[in-house]
């Protein structure tokens, strides 16, 4: 797995020993971030660092766990009760002149976001790079809801967030363990069906034509 | 008997304090998290859950409200953040901030209503999704419900606080949220450690009457 350091700067330091070990100078920065296009991902940093303050991230995450549609339906009923709490106390806090209401109305309409987008988080849309997550962008760039919605940062996102789930396309594939040939259908997950290995170790044999 | 806090878990054993749970006075409050003594319950009151059939997932369901959108974007811009993809982050969350501001206006924004919405949460909503939850083996979603459900608790708490004494509910203290689980705190200082989803401190926000 390709993986890059980062740094977290509440936690560092400064000891400096990522400077030394770094081969390639991408921790030696003005502003502190590790520079991404230098670093190659050796890991030799987060291993010297003595306060922990790099750790490793990948560039590829996985798929998440699906959610059933029951889970999913009683997720959505009270993400949408909390987001129309948020409304109602945003203008709680709007309307009033008190000082106290005022913050205590932020608090609400704060701690309400804050749940919804926890609810959301395990309602499907945990991860930028998810299918979900993927699918909503193209919904709504393909029916944008009003003349003001950012269309052009919806469809640079697209482009920049890798999606995690291929679209399975269906066709023929060797496995690199047991060397069997097999097809698979559009829309099926390619598992060899004699030794059930999957992912890399499946070879997809691009100039077979259906 | 014992009492124990449905914010924070911190136990009254009244055997140790010397001092019956009943003559405590009104505003007494959980020592650990501030909750009012109206949040405590009684040791091995807990009733055995009922399953609560699913329900079907409406016919619109692929259209999420505005406010549901505002949530799943800010919500992104968070997970892109927390993967220092600070670009992509400010993308989410511009996205986001469209989505918010297309909520439409609430006719429902008295104190009133709030209560009453929490109410419903808390009596209907949040016993359902931790029913359907729990059926599912969904550890992730039985996380978000007890998380959900205490600081709910909280937010009924404080606005019946509200209602019932006004501004002096207050009394010069200032107001907190915790980032993390939306836990809210009223005091000088936050809590060490967030009694709900266990933060630090500095993961507290101070609420100003300006700030957004």
């Amino acid at each position: 797995m390709k993986l890059r350091a980062v740094r977290n700067l509440r936690l560092c330091t400064k000891d400096c020993l990522c400077l030394y070990v770094c081969p390639t100078g991408a921790t030696d920065t003005e502003d502190s971030v590790i520079d991404a296009d230098k670093c190659t991902g050796c890991g030799m940093c987060a291993n010297a660092c003595p306060s922990g303050a790099i750790s490793m991230v990948p560039y590829d995450y996985p798929v998440q766990q699906k959610k059933t549609e029951s889970v999913k339906a009683a997720i959505l009923a009270l993400a949408k009760s909390k987001s129309d709490n948020e409304k109602a106390a945003l203008e709680a806090a709007e309307n009033s002149d008190k000082p106290g209401l005022k913050k205590l109305m932020k608090a609400i309409a704060k701690s309400e976001r804050l749940i919804a987008e926890d609810l959301m988080r395990e309602g499907g849309y945990m991860l930028p790079q998810s299918k979900n997550s993927h699918d909503l962008l193209k919904t709504l760039i393909a029916d944008p809801p009003s003349a003001s919605f950012p269309l052009d940062k919806a469809k640079e996102l697209l482009r920049l967030v890798k999606c995690n789930e291929e679209e399975h396309e269906g066709g023929r594939y060797r496995c690199s363990v047991c060397f069997t040939e097999f097809e698979t259908e559009k829309g099926e997950e390619a598992v060899c069906p004699m030794c059930r290995a999957q992912g890399d170790d499946l070879e997809r044999l691009k100039d077979y034509e259906n | 008997m014992k009492y124990i806090c449905s914010v924070c878990g911190y136990v009254y054993d009244e055997e140790a304090e010397g001092i019956p749970f009943s003559s405590l006075p009104d505003d007494w409050k959980c020592p650990m998290c501030g909750a009012p003594k109206s949040l405590f319950e009684e040791e091995e009151s807990k009733e055995k859950e009922e399953e609560i059939p699913a329900d079907v997932i409406p016919e619109d369901g692929e259209k999420l409200s505005p406010g549901i959108l505002a949530a799943i974007f800010s919500n992104l811009a968070r997970g892109a953040e927390k993967q220092y993809l600070p670009h992509s982050s400010d993308l989410y969350r511009d996205i986001a901030e469209y989505f918010t501001k297309a909520v439409p206006e609430s006719s429902k924004n008295k104190l009133e209503d709030i209560l009453s919405s929490s109410d419903d949460e808390l009596s209907r909503l949040y016993p359902k999704l931790r029913s359907i939850a729990s059926s599912n083996k969904d550890r992730g979603t039985l996380r978000v419900t007890v998380w959900g459900e205490k600081v709910t608790r909280m937010i009924k708490a404080i606005t019946e606080g509200y209602l019932k004494e006004g501004e002096d509910f207050l009394k010069n203290n200032d107001v907190w949220v915790c980032s993390v689980c939306g836990f809210i705190y009223i005091g000088n200082n936050p809590p060490r450690i967030c009694p709900v989803c266990k933060v630090p401190d500095w993961k507290f926000e101070r609420i100003t009457e300006e700030a957004v």
